[in-house]
C-alpha cells in the first residue's frame, strides 16, 4: 500500500509542475469570462448560456488532462527506462498500475475541484445563488467519469505502442461513447439480424458514460437534486468498469517486456 | 543578392494577388452575406447552424427535456406557440416551469433497463420556461439570427417572447428593425412590428401603417407569383380591423372588414359584424337632429 500511495505521490507531483491544467484553467475562465460579460437584449440576468459554456469547457479539459497525464505514465517511464530500478524496489506489477492510477485520478480530482469551484462561483456572480446539491453531485459522476477514462487509457498504454495513437483512439472512444452510446440500443432496434445483435451487444458492453455528462442538464436548468441511489448506482457501475478495465491492464503488462 | 531577389519575389506575388483576386471574384460571384466574418468564412453552411441554434432556444423552453435525433421528433417547435400551446394542455406552474401533462412524452417507454437507469441522468419531465425564466432562450435566437439573418420565423419568436412575457417592447422593436433590414420584404415582420406598436406602445396609427404597408408587400408577392401564405393575409386584415376598432374609424373599419370578409375562413361573423357597422354608420349621430 505504502508503494501505492508513493507512486501516487510523484503522479500528482508531476501533473503540477506540467503547464497542462494551468493553460486549460486560464482558458476556460477566460472564454467564459468573455462571453459572461456579453448582453442579450439588454439583458444582465441570463445565465443558463454561459453555464452550458462554462461545464462543455470543463469538460473537454478534464477530458484532455485525463487522457494526456494517464497515456503518458507507462510509456514514459518504459522510454527512459526508469521502470527497471521502479520494479526492482521491489514494486510489483500492479502496485506500479494502481499507484500510477491512483495518482492520475487524484491529480484529475484535485483540477476537477478547481474547476467546479469556479463554476460554482460563476454562478453565484451570475445567478444570485449557488448552484445546490445537485453541482456536488455533477462533480461526483464527473470524477467517476475519470476513473474509468484514466483506467481506459492506462489499459491503451500497454496495448498501444505509441502515446499519440493510444491518446488519439482513446479520445474518439469516449467520444463516440458520449454521443452515440446512449443510442446504440434505438439503431439496434431498427437493424435485423446479426448486425441488431451485435449491436445491442455493443451497447451493453460499453461503459455509459454518456449518464455522467448527462447530468449536467440538471445543473444548467436548475433542476433539484436527483435520488442518491441513482448517483450510488452509477458510481457503483463505473467503478466496475474501472476495476475490469485495471484487471485487462494488469493482465497484459505482466507479461510484457519492459524494454522498448 | 538573395535579399534583393526576396523582395522581388514577394513584389511580384503581391502585384500577382492584386490583378488575380478581382477575376476569380468575377468568376464565382457571391452574395452580400460574404460582407460579414461569419458569411465569408462559413458561407451556406451558417444556415444549418441557425437552424440548430434555434432548436436549442426551444431545449432551453423546456429546460433541456428535449429528443435526440434518434428519438420521435416533433413536427413543431414548441417555443413558436408560446402560452397559448400551454393553455390547451392541463399545465401548473411550480419555480418558474410550466409542467405539462402528457402521455408518455418524447421518449417512450424504456427499451431496456440501461436505457430505464440512464433516464435518471436527464431531465424527462415535459414543462416550459414561465415568466422571467423565458430570458434564457434569448442567446440563441440572437445567435441564430446573428448566423442566418434571413431566418424571419427567429426574428417572430425572439419578439413575440420579448414584446409579451418579458415586457421590453424597445428591445423587440430594435431586433424586429434588424430583421426588417435583412428581409426588407417581409412582410411577416411588419406585421409583428405592428403588434407592437398596437398592443406595446398603444400606438395604433403607427401600427395601421405598418399593417398597410405589409398588406402592400403581401400583395405585390402574389402578383409576382411567390404564393404568400393566405393565413398572413387574414391576420394583416384582421389586424387593420382591429386598429379601425381602437381608433373609432367606422368607414375604414367597414372596408376593411369586406376585404376581410372574402378572405376569411369565418365569413359568418364578419358578415354580421359588417351589418352591425353598416347600422353604426348609418345611425346620426348623438344630438344631431333628423
Amino acid at each position: 500500500m505504502n508503494n501505492v500511495i508513493a507512486l501516487a505521490g510523484v503522479v500528482i507531483k508531476e501533473l503540477y509542475r506540467r503547464k497542462d491544467f494551468y493553460v486549460l484553467f486560464v482558458m476556460t475562465a477566460l472564454i467564459t469570462l468573455v462571453l459572461g460579460s456579453m448582453r442579450f437584449f439588454n439583458n444582465a440576468e441570463i445565465v443558463r448560456f454561459l453555464k452550458e459554456i462554462c461545464l462543455m469547457l470543463i469538460w473537454l479539459s478534464m477530458l484532455v488532462i485525463a487522457i494526456t497525464t494517464a497515456a503518458r505514465q507507462i510509456p514514459a517511464e518504459r522510454e527512459s527506462r526508469t521502470i527497471l530500478p521502479l520494479l526492482a524496489k521491489p514494486v510489483s506489477r500492479w502496485e506500479l498500475i494502481v499507484g500510477k492510477f491512483a495518482g492520475c485520478w487524484l491529480a484529475c480530482l484535485t483540477a476537477l475541484a478547481v474547476f467546479y469551484f469556479f463554476f460554482g462561483v460563476l454562478t453565484a456572480t451570475h445567478a444570485h445563488a449557488w448552484p445546490g446539491l445537485i453541482l456536488f453531485q455533477a462533480f461526483l459522476l464527473h470524477g467517476v467519469f475519470l476513473a474509468v477514462v484514466l483506467a481506459l487509457v492506462l489499459f491503451g498504454s500497454v496495448v498501444f505502442t505509441a502515446q499519440s495513437s493510444n491518446a488519439t483512439i482513446s479520445a474518439i472512444v469516449v467520444l463516440g461513447i458520449l454521443l452515440v452510446g446512449g443510442h446504440l440500443d434505438h439503431v439496434a432496434d431498427g437493424m435485423k439480424g446479426f448486425g441488431s445483435d451485435a449491436l445491442y451487444a455493443v451497447f451493453f458492453a460499453i461503459p455509459h458514460l454518456e449518464w455522467d455528462y448527462n447530468l449536467c442538464n440538471f445543473v444548467i436548468h436548475d433542476w433539484p437534486a436527483i435520488s442518491w441511489l441513482y448517483i450510488a448506482g452509477a458510481a457503483f457501475y463505473g467503478a466496475l468498469y474501472t476495476l475490469l478495465l485495471l484487471g485487462l491492464t494488469w493482465l497484459v503488462f505482466r507479461r510484457k517486456t519492459l524494454t522498448l | 543578392m538573395i535579399r534583393l531577389l526576396l523582395t522581388l519575389v514577394f513584389v511580384g506575388c503581391f502585384s500577382l494577388a492584386t490583378v488575380l483576386d478581382p477575376l476569380l471574384k468575377g468568376l464565382h460571384p457571391q452574395g452580400n452575406d460574404t460582407s460579414s466574418v461569419i458569411g465569408a468564412l462559413m458561407g451556406e453552411s451558417r444556415r444549418l447552424f441557425a437552424n440548430q441554434l434555434f432548436v436549442e432556444a426551444d431545449v432551453y423552453f423546456h429546460s433541456g427535456y428535449y429528443p435526440s435525433m434518434f428519438d420521435a421528433t416533433e413536427s413543431d417547435l414548441d417555443v413558436n406557440e408560446g402560452p397559448a400551446g400551454d393553455a390547451n394542455n392541463h399545465s401548473k406552474l411550480v419555480n418558474g416551469r410550466l409542467h405539462v401533462e402528457e402521455g408518455e412524452g418524447f421518449f417512450g417507454r424504456p427499451r431496456d433497463w440501461l436505457d430505464g437507469f440512464g433516464r435518471h441522468f436527464y431531465p424527462t419531465e415535459h414543462t416550459h420556461l414561465a415568466n422571467a425564466n423565458i430570458r434564457e432562450i434569448l442567446p440563441w435566437l440572437r445567435l441564430s439570427a446573428d448566423m442566418d439573418p434571413h431566418r424571419i420565423q427567429t426574428y417572430l419568436t425572439a419578439s413575440y417572447w420579448l414584446r409579451g412575457t418579458l415586457d421590453e417592447p424597445d428591445q423587440a422593436i430594435r431586433f424586429l428593425h434588424e430583421g426588417l433590414r435583412a428581409n426588407p420584404d417581409s412582410f411577416e415582420i411588419l406585421v409583428e412590428l405592428s403588434y407592437v406598436y398596437d398592443l406595446n406602445k398603444k400606438d395604433p396609427g403607427v401600427a395601421r401603417n405598418l399593417l398597410e404597408d405589409a398588406l402592400k408587400k403581401w400583395k405585390e408577392q402574389d402578383a409576382a407569383g411567390l404564393n404568400p401564405s393566405p393565413k398572413a393575409r387574414v391576420e394583416i386584415l384582421d389586424g387593420l380591423v382591429r386598429v379601425d376598432k381602437e381608433q373609432n374609424n367606422v368607414k375604414q373599419l367597414l372596408a376593411d372588414l369586406e376585404a376581410l370578409a372574402e378572405v376569411s375562413p369565418n365569413r359568418e361573423a364578419i358578415e354580421k359584424t359588417i351589418q352591425e357597422t353598416r347600422a353604426q354608420l348609418a345611425a346620426p349621430a348623438p344630438g344631431r337632429p333628423n
